[in-house]
């Protein structure tokens, strides 16, 4: 790689030996100042706060799971205090008079390990695999919907901003600026009412869940089919919900594009329409987008708790509001793990495709900066 | 509890009344007809809905918005009718005071023509009007139903939904209540809550950014990792975890809770606008002036924060309502009738969703959701230009 004339600000070792904590001074200062380094104290640091947070918040919570499963025992079942009780924490490996900071301490070593513990209210289920069974349901639901919604975004973005002031760009401003404003849970109740109520293109009551209970699991055509039709309403929500967005940013990104300077001598080149349009403008216009859809795609796991509360959509969300109503203390703590994981690894990757994918970035900028981050290229 | 301070009562009719005379009188004086007669029904209005809290105010407003009409600015002779022959800088006591009153006339009507020049964001003003208008004075036309009304079974009804009649333009509920009703007198509360949460993030984040820009150093890197860590949890179960913490039955509480969860990325915006702006020429400008430092904080660099955070103020208060309804939706506080989320909440429960007759129930409040945050966005359109100060001064 080059070295740019400007960057080496450090000093040249004046003659004669430099002696040797100097010289491990600087690499320190430099280790520091290091982005690469600066970005994963930062993120793992980040991980680690609101695990903590998050540890002590949901203890604070009113009511503990031994709590929770003896009131419903009580109803359920009829049995009196002492019955519940002794049944309750016979069924749990969970003793709710260990002060928390012990919990503290032997949760955060358990999971320096990569133990996640058990599940208290599911008997010998692992937190990890109850998040492996729920995670593909989100991620593939939420995913479906972002790529499409991203994709469908750029290019209706791309055309409204092309024919500025044509049909197009005035029925679908309005159609993205209500998209954008109204909330997302507003979206599958009417989903729910009114093409399933109204129209009757869909039973509600026969959409619920993720798949069909009576099929068996396998690559059967039955069972991607049966699959996909149940994930349709939820995708259906997350694509109208998050497109307005994607419209209105990829329009207003392309239209200060299309004002710069290398489309005039593109044009002035005689380069045709399409070429412009798709290598010129469209390639630049998605540059802001593209790093918001990689810290979207952090949020992707998280899914959304709403959307899939009203579809009883199987996935994270869903069962992370479980968890909180029972107070599985170990699984929600498990699930906001992987959640904060996932949004720092996708802030991380949004800067790195920056600058990966704006050469002013990754070339510019002072020496110090992009020491880690562009010497890879 | 909060609500508006008061639904309209007749009281404050009287109240407005009154108070209406003096923007009248005013007008009667420098025989401004028109604009006097439409201060008079502001004052009316805002006195019928607050008493004085709304009369007041509006009393100053409207009498402002008369003197403008007829003012002579005799300092200024170049934009007002004074002769170059009168220029004077000597003023007495009232003449200051007329002059000030001249110009916050002028600001509103300045303001009032800005709202009518983008028309996506006068349409919003409306709106968000309309809303309130419903909020404040419905309940005098349509009085909350409460209690079931089980006389209103329909023979061989198996529930007491209706769909739309012409006694019932919205239907009935599950319990044979008027959804109108309900959907006139639910709003106050989400939008009284949702309006303070939004001011209370506003102000905290700007306190904050403020700080964190201004002063630096640790007070600067403390609140740029609390705002980090906040805009990495992620929101809504952080935000079920906490409301089922507080264990909120209080609109108040859960306001400051919103409040708390929304500041950070205004926060990020004002610190990143503070430390640009401090190095901008303008402001050099106006430190070797020697103007000091309160003059260059209201002067120079709030008027070009003020439309960024009015702008972001609309989209907290959008935020805030969200989550509330999030919450209410998902049954996680504490349900007090009447309240479009409750409606919604209710009508999930009770299987309004599965019976066609009963779809008004969730439609009226998600519509009315829906429409409430889409004109605040809107709103925002028409605030960016009313707030941004190379428009303004154009005028």
């Amino acid at each position: 790689m080059a070295v740019p004339a400007y960057a080496p600000l450090t000093p040249t070792a004046p003659p004669g030996a430099p002696s040797d904590t100097r010289t491990f001074r600087r690499r320190l200062r430099k280790f520091r100042k290091s982005y690469t380094v600066r970005v994963i104290v930062q993120g793992l640091f980040t991980i680690w706060a609101v695990t903590t947070i998050t540890f002590f918040l949901i203890r604070l919570m009113p009511g503990n799971p031994i709590d929770i499963k003896i009131e419903q025992l009580q109803r359920s079942q009829g049995l009196n205090y002492q019955e519940a009780r002794a049944r309750a924490s016979n069924m749990f490996g969970f003793n709710p008079d260990q002060p928390a900071l012990e919990q503290y301490v032997d949760y955060m070593s358990k999971l320096l390990q990569g133990d996640l513990g058990l599940s208290i209210t599911s008997e010998g289920v692992t937190v990890s695999s109850e998040i492996l069974q729920y995670l593909p349901w989100t991620f593939f639901s939420v995913g479906i919907g972002l790529v499409i919604s991203f994709a469908l975004g750029i290019v209706i973005g791309l055309a409204m901003a092309y024919w500025r002031g044509g049909p197009l760009d005035n029925v679908m401003t309005i159609f993205s600026s209500i998209l954008y404003g109204i909330p997302d849970y507003v979206i599958p109740l009417l989903l729910i009412i009114i093409v399933g109520l109204q129209w009757h293109w869909f039973s509600p009551g026969a959409m619920r869940g993720g798949v069909d209970p009576t099929l068996t699991p396998g690559f059967t055509p039955e069972y991607i089919g049966s699959l996909l039709k149940f994930a349709l309403l939820p995708v259906i929500t997350y694509v109208l919900a998050s497109i307005g967005g994607w419209v209105l940013t990829m329009k207003s990104s392309t239209i200060s594009t299309l004002g710069e300077d290398y489309i005039n001598v593109a044009k002035a080149r005689g380069l045709s329409e399409r070429r412009i349009l798709i290598g010129y403008v469209g390639r630049n216009a998605m540059l802001p987008l593209v790093t918001r859809l990689a810290i979207s795609i952090g949020f992707v796991v998280g899914g959304s708790v709403i959307v899939e509360q009203l579809f009883q959509y199987p996935g994270i969300g869903l069962n992370l509001l479980r968890a909180i109503d029972s107070r599985d203390y170990t699984t929600m703590q498990g699930m906001f793990l992987v959640i904060t994981i996932a949004v720092v690894l996708s802030n991380i990757g949004a800067d790195l495709l920056f600058g990966l994918l704006d050469p002013r970035v990754r070339l510019g900028g002072t020496g110090s900066d992009s020491d880690g981050a562009g010497d890879g290229s | 509890m909060i609500g508006f301070s008061t639904v309209a009562t007749s009281g404050g009719f009287v109240i407005g009344l009154l108070l209406g005379l003096i923007p009248l009188a005013v007008a009667i004086y420098y025989r401004k007809w028109l604009a006097g007669l439409s201060g008079f029904g502001a004052c009316v209005l805002s006195g019928f809905a607050c008493g004085f809290l709304g009369g007041v105010p509006m009393v100053v407003l409207a009498s402002a918005v008369v003197i403008s009409y007829a003012y002579v600015n005799r300092q200024d002779p170049f934009t007002s009718l004074a002769s170059l022959d009168e220029v004077d800088f000597r003023e007495t006591n009232r003449e200051f005071f007329m002059r000030k009153m001249a110009a916050l006339g002028n600001g509103l009507r300045a303001t009032s023509r800005m709202l009518l020049r983008n028309k996506a964001g006068f349409v919003g003003f409306l709106g968000i009007t309309f809303f309130v208008l419903v909020s404040v004075f419905g309940p005098l036309f349509v009085p909350y139903e409460g209690n079931p009304q089980f006389q209103r079974r329909l023979p061989g009804a198996n529930s007491l939904f209706q769909g739309p009649s012409a006694e019932h333009p919205l239907g009935l509920d599950w319990q044979g209540r008027d959804v109108l009703s309900h959907m006139v007198n639910g709003g106050q509360k989400l939008i009284v809550t949702s309006v303070l949460a939004g001011l209370l993030a506003t102000a905290i984040a700007v306190i904050f950014g403020a700080m964190a820009g201004l002063l630096g150093g640790i007070v600067d890197q403390v609140l740029s990792t609390a705002s980090n860590l906040l805009l990495t949890i992620p929101q809504t179960p952080l935000l079920i975890v906490l409301a089922g913490l507080i264990q909120l039955n209080n609109y108040l509480l859960l306001a400051v809770l919103f409040a708390a969860l929304n500041w950070p990325g205004l926060m990020r915006a004002i610190r990143a606008q503070v430390l640009s702006l401090r190095e901008r020429e303008y402001i050099e400008a106006a430190r070797a002036l020697d103007l000091g430092t309160w003059h260059i904080i209201s002067r120079e660099v709030f008027p070009n924060m003020i439309s960024y955070i009015a702008v972001n103020m609309i989209f907290s208060i959008r935020a805030s309502m969200y989550n509330l309804v999030l919450l209410v939706i998902l049954g996680l506080v504490p349900l007090t009738e009447p309240d479009w989320g409750v409606m919604i909440s209710m009508g999930r429960q009770q299987g309004a969703l599965y019976n066609p007759n009963a779809a008004m129930m969730v439609l009226a409040p998600i519509t009315a959701i829906a429409v409430f945050q889409l004109c605040l966005v809107l709103f925002t359109r028409s605030l960016e230009e009313i707030f941004n100060p190379r428009l303004r001064s154009s005028l």
